[in-house]
């Protein structure tokens, strides 16, 4: 072989092995943060593939779509995780390949969890403080416990990141992926051409996207606007803070209040007396019909005026 | 062997972007009252530095920061056979690039554990998502007259009149949303003081030096970019292009920072609501321009 | 071209497996989401596979890969307004936690 294969084999080597074991941290690590530059790594080594087939337009691009996407992303996960940072659950026990890309975490706090009573992690850090109410359940934690993470149910928090059925979810893709092995192995040969594309790839992909593609390029420049505002629509502030002021209101039969400028939505913020008194009535025969409706209410029409008074 | 030369070079004109820019730059902001990434912050109580990292992120930050500025700096030429490579898309890839920088911002702050330099993380991203959209309009105003993504071919489009005077809608919008990318006056928000200089208040000192470095030369590259793009690059009578190259980008920084530190701080969400609903709409009006004077046959053919 | 297609497409059909694990098994929307972007990608890494060695002349397959990463960030976007909206109603992202229609 000479030097330029052996080359292209290394950085072919070198960049699967990025995107697949990124791709397999993403699914496998215990910190949430740690998942999402996973994903970046694996998006970054498909990218290099890209530019390995001759498509570099393409793989540079994935890379300034991915970065600035994952960070964004990743941001989202810690806003909505309650252990982002994944260093509770690296106390527990984890599969090998779980450990391994849990390697290096920044450890818990002292008064951490094994401890049982108290749970009182907001002190130091930046991680661990992250969003601790609902956590202070104190004794019933048995965390060293023969279920790991897959039985591991906080009093309503699970804060494992992954589901019961993750064994079977194991053996399908498992299953899955070695078929595909399996089936590109068997039939080794589709009729390739040596043919090279033109060092001019940028060019021409602008020209058939200006000519042939036009359409479904202008189409998708529509759909990324529609998206915008769906987005915007969708995430919008609603009327209510959160669900238990809605069901407050709700049950009361009161006009919603705006949310107050200036003050954090909370659920103790403007719901007025008479209305919890209700709402606990309410909250015993909620639980046994079994939830709230909950997804058609809050994000209507009385948002308008306390989404512009947010600016 | 080339190989080898070439990427010695770049490492030897890094270290001397770096050098320059952290000298130059700090008189240029003499009296301004937050000074970003360029603050002096001096050495630190053990207890202070952060005591419970991540083990891996907390190194891989400045690392990452200092491989993104390093890649760029592949393109940006300094003579027309003195660039180390002359991609054939060559804007595309250093804006691409310069976001391993944002990367590097966020994996050091998440990484270091301190409540200050979470912070950096949630401020960093959100100041790229107000600079990435103006940013690009910015480019492609000169992207468009010169028909070419290569850095070299742009300057050698801007060989009979600069783009600047061409497109000073650009090149203001070029000024503002570069100050963003770099962290720069008045867009210091990842790095103020109120939570500890960012990134450099949870570093031991090998990661502070290397943010530094990686630091310093994001402004120098982000002004020697705009060199590039408006101000015609190399191109200069009597003198060499290195030299004309390096007068041009340090003018630039020198307007960049001291306009800069003239301006009132603004906060992230200052920050967003300028980009989306000033600088994009602009930037739009400037690519409108651009294509109008384009069909009227101005600029380069 | 030392490398050959076969080794490209198995790297696809690895994602591509991982993907499907990452969806079924995670118990978050924001990292379904993602496990959703790997199968994009590994989708994505076919189609240029096959770009490069069966036909290299004709672009399309380039463009098509534009759409799908455009897609996949619409799709990202959308995911996370409506996930943001969950969260709010419901002050949990765990997917098996949204059960109000179970009885």
């Amino acid at each position: 072989m000479s030097f330029a294969e052996v080359a292209e084999w290394f950085a072919f080597a070198i960049l699967a092995v990025i995107s697949v074991a990124g791709a397999l941290g993403m699914a496998t690590t215990m910190s949430m943060f740690r998942s999402g530059i996973f994903l970046m790594a694996s998006f970054i080594g498909v990218a290099g593939l890209f530019v390995l087939l001759s498509a570099d337009l393409l793989g540079l691009l994935q890379v300034m779509m991915y970065i600035g996407g994952m960070l964004v992303m990743i941001l989202f996960m810690v806003l909505f995780s309650h252990d982002p940072g994944g260093s509770m659950m690296a106390e527990m026990d984890m599969s090998l390949i779980e450990r391994f890309f849990s390697l290096g975490l920044s450890s818990p706090p002292d008064e951490g969890m094994e401890h049982g009573d108290g749970m009182d992690m907001g002190g130091s850090g930046g991680h661990e403080g992250m969003e601790h109410e609902g956590m202070e359940h104190g004794d019933g934690m048995d965390m060293g416990g023969s279920g790991g993470h897959e039985g591991m149910d906080m009093g309503g928090m699970d804060m494992s990141m992954t589901t019961p059925v993750k064994r079977w979810a194991a053996a399908l893709s498992l299953v899955l992926g070695g078929g595909l092995v399996a089936l590109l192995l068997l039939r080794p040969a589709w009729p390739t051409t040596d043919a090279t594309p033109s060092p001019e790839s940028a060019r021409m992909i602008g020209e058939l996207l200006m000519s042939k593609y036009m359409m479904a390029f202008e189409s998708a420049g529509l759909l990324i606007l529609i998206g915008i505002f769906g987005a915007v629509l969708v995430a919008r502030p609603g009327a209510y803070p959160d669900r238990d002021a809605r069901d407050a209101y709700v049950t009361a039969d009161l006009p919603p209040a705006p949310i107050e400028e200036g003050r954090p939505p909370s659920a103790d913020a403007p719901v007025p007396p008479e209305a919890l008194e209700e709402v606990t009535v309410n909250e015993a025969h909620r639980d046994k019909a079994g939830g709230p409706p909950s997804l058609n209410g809050p994000a209507g029409h009385a948002a308008s005026q306390s989404a512009e008074g947010d600016n | 062997m080339e190989l080898t030369l070439r990427a010695l070079g770049v490492l030897a004109a890094l270290g001397l972007a770096a050098l320059l820019t952290h000298f130059f730059e700090p008189a240029a902001l003499s009296d301004a009252q937050e000074r970003g990434p360029a603050a002096p912050a001096g050495p630190r109580a053990p207890a202070e530095l952060a005591s419970n990292p991540d083990r891996w992120m907390h190194p891989a930050g400045p690392v990452m920061a200092l491989l993104g500025v390093l890649f760029a700096l592949v393109v940006i030429p300094f003579g027309p056979d003195l660039v180390p490579s002359d991609l054939g898309i060559g804007v595309f890839y250093f804006i691409v690039v310069v976001d391993f920088v944002v990367l590097g911002l966020s994996l050091g702050g998440w990484g270091a554990n301190t409540r200050n330099s979470v912070d950096v993380y949630y401020r960093a991203t959100a100041q790229l998502v107000a600079y990435v959209v103006p940013l690009g309009l910015a480019y492609i105003g000169a992207i468009m007259m010169a028909r070419s993504l290569s850095t070299v071919s742009i300057v050698e489009a801007q060989a009979g009149m600069w783009f600047i005077v061409l497109q000073p809608v650009g090149f203001a919008l070029y000024l503002v949303t570069g100050l963003m990318q770099a962290y720069r006056p008045p867009f210091v928000e990842p790095f103020a003081a109120f939570i500890d200089h960012g990134v450099y208040g949870a570093s031991f000192p090998w990661q502070a030096l290397l943010w530094r470095l990686a630091l310093s030369s994001l402004m120098f590259l982000i002004a020697a970019m705009g060199a590039v793009l408006y101000l015609g690059g190399w191109r200069g009578p009597l003198l060499p292009g290195p030299v004309w190259m390096l007068l041009k980008t340090f003018a630039l920084m020198a307007v960049m920072v001291w306009g800069g530190s003239r301006a009132p701080l603004l906060t992230t969400g200052r920050m967003l609501e300028l980009s989306w609903k000033v600088l994009t709409p602009v930037g739009l009006v400037n690519v409108l321009l651009v294509g109008a004077l384009i069909l009227l046959g101005v600029g380069p053919s | 071209m030392a490398v050959p297609l076969t080794a490209y497409l198995i790297v696809g059909a690895l994602l591509f497996g991982i993907g499907v694990y990452a969806v079924i098994a995670q118990r978050s929307a924001v990292m379904i989401l993602m496990g959703i972007e790997v199968l994009l990608n590994a989708i994505g890494l076919n189609l240029i596979a096959f770009w490069r060695f069966v036909n290299p002349e004709d672009y399309s397959a380039q463009i098509f890969t534009i759409l799908i990463v455009t897609i996949g960030a619409v799709e990202m976007g959308i995911g996370l307004g409506i996930m943001m909206l969950l969260y709010r109603n419901r002050g949990t992202v765990q997917v098996d936690q949204y059960d109000s229609l179970k009885g």
